[in-house]
């Protein structure tokens, strides 16, 4: 089966998000690498702009951009363990 | 404190459920090795870390284990979906079914509920840290153990996954070590608990 844009979009912000948390990891351990830092933060920005992309058009990824709309938009979208593909 | 992120950190997306798989998978929850007593292990023991960077790395290494729990607990959830009771049976998880029906329960494989005795939090770095090493290698020898009993490729990716983190972390470990160590001489390096001692 396609992967639907959701999905697509959703794995990028998993892929982002990976590399993100891997760095810290490295960073915490290496916290002057100039490398390091360089593709933190490169990461971390695109990171951003995939959970804002994705926060537009299919609903909240923190419950903190659940609220407008006259709507919790926390509870209109599954959780992640469900392995659901729309 | 944390926030929840309604993602997981890597996908899991299962066909097939397979209870038989879950039974042996569910030691990565609740199990010796498993995620959660990883994650409570590195949450615990960051507070007495003697430097900001083995705070750091416990602190984050711990937030990123609770992830992994979900992870593992997505793919019970999934192999355990829509079952049949003649599915239940013939996978022979009716232990298992009768005191959880398809609850996620942290347990090992064996049926031993989670117990915080799976861990230490000793209070010295040193100490704290080379559990840690062998827990990461405990979990990894776990996730070997699993990949030779699965053959569902929509299991195997994320196992496979988790695998690596256990290396990874590994790694950060042994630099955790290093760093603290190398805060040490000669005149304190043996019998010296370098989180009390001044």
């Amino acid at each position: 089966m396609p992967k639907s844009e959701k999905t697509k979009l959703m794995c990028r912000i998993q892929a982002l998000g990976f590399a993100v948390t891997e760095a810290s990891e490295y960073l915490d351990s290496h916290p002057t690498c100039a490398e390091a830092l360089e593709y933190f933060d490169k990461h971390n920005e695109e990171y951003k702009q995939a959970v804002k992309e994705y926060e537009e058009a299919f609903g909240p990824i923190t419950a903190s951009s659940a609220g407008s709309d006259r709507k919790w938009k926390w509870v209109t979208e599954p959780f992640p363990w469900e392995g659901e593909d729309e | 404190m944390w926030q929840y992120e309604k993602k997981l950190q890597y996908p899991v997306k299962i066909a097939h459920p397979n209870p038989a798989l879950a039974k042996v998978i569910i030691s990565q929850l609740g199990g010796p090795d498993g995620e959660l007593s990883a994650s409570m292990r590195y949450l615990s023991q960051r507070y007495t870390a003697p430097t900001r960077e083995v705070q750091a790395i416990l602190n984050d290494i711990g937030t990123e284990e609770l992830a992994h729990m979900e992870m593992i607990s997505a793919i019970l959830y999934q192999l355990t979906k829509n079952l049949t009771m003649d599915e239940i049976r013939k996978a022979g998880f009716q232990d298992y079914f009768v005191d959880h029906t398809t609850g996620i329960y942290p347990q090992a494989a064996s049926g031993v509920p989670f117990t915080a005795a799976y861990f230490q939090s000793k209070g010295d770095a040193i100490t704290d840290l080379v559990e840690d090493l062998a827990a990461e290698q405990k979990a990894r020898t776990t996730y070997d153990n699993l990949l030779r009993l699965v053959d569902d490729p929509d299991v195997r990716d994320p196992l496979k996954f988790l695998r690596e983190r256990e290396i990874v972390h590994f790694q950060r470990f042994g630099e955790g070590l290093r760093l603290v160590q190398d805060m040490l001489d000669s005149k304190n390096y043996y019998a010296f608990n370098p989180s009390f001692d001044k």
